[in-house]
């Protein structure tokens, strides 16, 4: 096995996660599913940094780890309410959330890569440009998770995942600069401060409350 | 053209009469692993035989559906029986009359045939049975046709004896991604038409009733037909996840070589057999209103598998 395809696979794997989350209707495992995936990203960016040679990539790996992974994962834990185990959000249609992801999923394939990015020639991957689906096809699944959840907590999941799905692209596409590095650094901070704060203030976002006066 | 029609014959045969055979192992090896004594093996047989002595009640209501479709239905898995590589592994008699997409939806015929005669027969139960099976295959028929139309993708045609000689000679392709995806999608797939645990459907308790819901009004000769028909399309699912997705190799098609396919294909349904035991014994049932989301998740791969397919080579 070459290291392409083994970027491959993890990448599909990274899609798999993100169904896992997308179907799921207890706060903690969905925040658990967001440490694996972002566990995974972090290991493409191991296997980028070994193939590229390149210590930008690891330490972005060792970033994304430690900040998505570790960090995130336990300050969203800590804040779901008590009862965390059996904590679930209801109303959860799960085969309806499933066949609109695949709409999402259909519409990033068919327009966006097959007219926007058929050109395009990922410097990190030159033999496997279609690998570039991946990262856009998270990008979706993320916009979705945030729009179809009520919970603040599956929305900061839904958020991590589109951050996650940038930096995957950005991998794929480039050869990283320290500048990405930093913005990953500082979204996190923000993610974390922004996230303490919403999750203390309110559970749950019903769709027009925040218009109200 | 007399090893062809040997080989029809052969497969023709094996199908229709050794499929309940496998109905019995599977019943009698569920009873050995659950520390049952068990049914014999040869259960399924009685059963027909018993059913076929009986006098056959007809409702007061119902047409020549309920009647005549239980013949139909039979019909239509004989086909497909001569369709698809289910023994032999090179194309025989009536290959050529449909494509592997043709199998796909005389299966879904089958289905809408059976569903409407039941219908026909005006009964309470049979209707619970009919609603709940026409929620589940707006998924599960669905993910079927597309699993079968997206094999075809991997080959660039649209005939399961190719897609099967290709797998056998390109062992690599057996890992591919897409392949993957399709056989995790028909797996599933298979596990709910064919009613196994996870989403037990049948049984005659009430919660869970489909299968049965569909034979309710039905007896004796009729009865027989349709238990018989199911043996067959579950045979024929289980014979397609072998020799297309899951293990295609080890078949011939040489002159006399062609009835070794037959203890070679009841030891690998053995091997299926032993695998969805697993899968029994260890899970629970899921609820009723739960089965969408198993099938969404079975339709999820499939386009997930269309998809990639299409993308990436």
């Amino acid at each position: 096995m070459n290291f392409s395809s083994a970027i491959y696979l993890t990448s599909a794997a990274v899609l798999i996660t993100a169904f896992y989350i997308q179907g799921q209707r207890y706060l903690i495992s969905a925040i658990r599913g967001q440490l694996v995936q972002s566990t995974i990203i972090a290991a493409i960016a191991f296997i980028l940094a070994y193939t590229e040679n390149s210590i930008d990539l690891l330490i972005l790996g060792i970033l994304l780890f430690f900040l998505r992974g570790v960090l995130i994962t336990y300050l969203l834990a800590a804040r779901v309410p008590m009862k965390k185990a059996y904590y679930f959000e209801s109303g959860i249609n799960v085969p309806y959330l499933f066949l609109v992801d695949l709409v999402f999923m259909v519409v990033s394939v068919f327009i966006l890569y097959s007219i926007a990015f058929s050109g395009l020639v990922p410097v990190t991957l030159p033999d496997s440009p279609q690998d570039l689906l991946f990262p856009l096809l998270l990008f979706f699944q993320g916009l979705f998770l945030i729009t179809s959840r009520r919970s603040t907590f599956t929305q900061i999941v839904g958020y991590v995942e589109e951050e996650n799905a940038l930096v995957l692209f950005a991998m794929f596409l480039l050869p990283v600069p320290i500048v990405i590095e930093a913005s990953v650094f500082l979204d996190v901070l923000a993610l974390v401060v922004i996230s303490s704060v919403i999750t203390v203030e309110k559970v749950n976002h019903e769709q027009m409350e925040e218009l109200r006066g | 053209m007399i090893t062809l029609i040997e080989e029809t014959l052969t497969q023709f045969l094996f199908v229709i009469f050794l499929s309940p055979l496998f109905a019995g192992i599977f019943a009698r090896i569920k009873a050995m692993v659950e520390s049952r004594k068990g049914p014999s093996i040869f259960q399924p047989y009685y059963d027909i035989f018993k059913l076929l002595r009986k006098d056959t009640l007809i409702p007061e209501n119902s047409s020549f559906l309920f009647r005549y479709v239980p013949y139909v239905a039979f019909g239509v898995y004989c086909i497909i029986a001569l369709i698809i590589p289910v023994v032999i592994p090179e194309p025989i008699i009536f290959t050529a009359s449909a494509d592997f997409l043709g199998g796909a939806i005389l299966f879904s015929l089958a289905a809408f045939l059976k569903m409407a005669a039941a219908m026909d027969s005006g009964s309470n139960f049979t209707a619970m049975g009919v609603s709940r099976l026409m929620s589940f295959n707006v998924l599960g028929e669905g993910a079927l046709i597309t699993v079968f139309i997206a094999v075809s993708l991997i080959t660039g045609t649209n005939n399961p004896y190719v897609t099967n000689a290709f797998l056998v000679s390109h062992p690599s392709a057996n890992l591919t991604l897409v392949h993957v995806f399709a056989t995790v999608a028909f797996f599933m797939i298979f596990l709910y038409e064919t009613g196994k645990i996870p989403l037990e459907s049948a049984g005659m308790q009430e919660l869970g009733m489909i299968d049965e819901g569909l034979n309710y009004e039905y007896s004796g000769k009729l009865l027989a037909i349709n238990k018989w028909s199911s043996y067959i399309k579950q045979y024929l699912l289980g014979a397609v996840l072998l020799n297309v997705f899951l293990f295609p190799w080890w078949l011939t098609a040489s002159s006399p070589g062609f009835l070794l396919d037959i203890p070679i294909m009841i030891g690998k349904f053995v091997l299926l057999i032993l695998i969805v035991m697993v899968i029994e014994t260890t899970l629970a049932k899921v609820r009723l209103f739960k089965v969408l989301d198993y099938l969404a998740v079975a339709f999820t791969f499939s386009i997930l598998f269309l998809l990639l397919s299409e993308v990436i080579p």
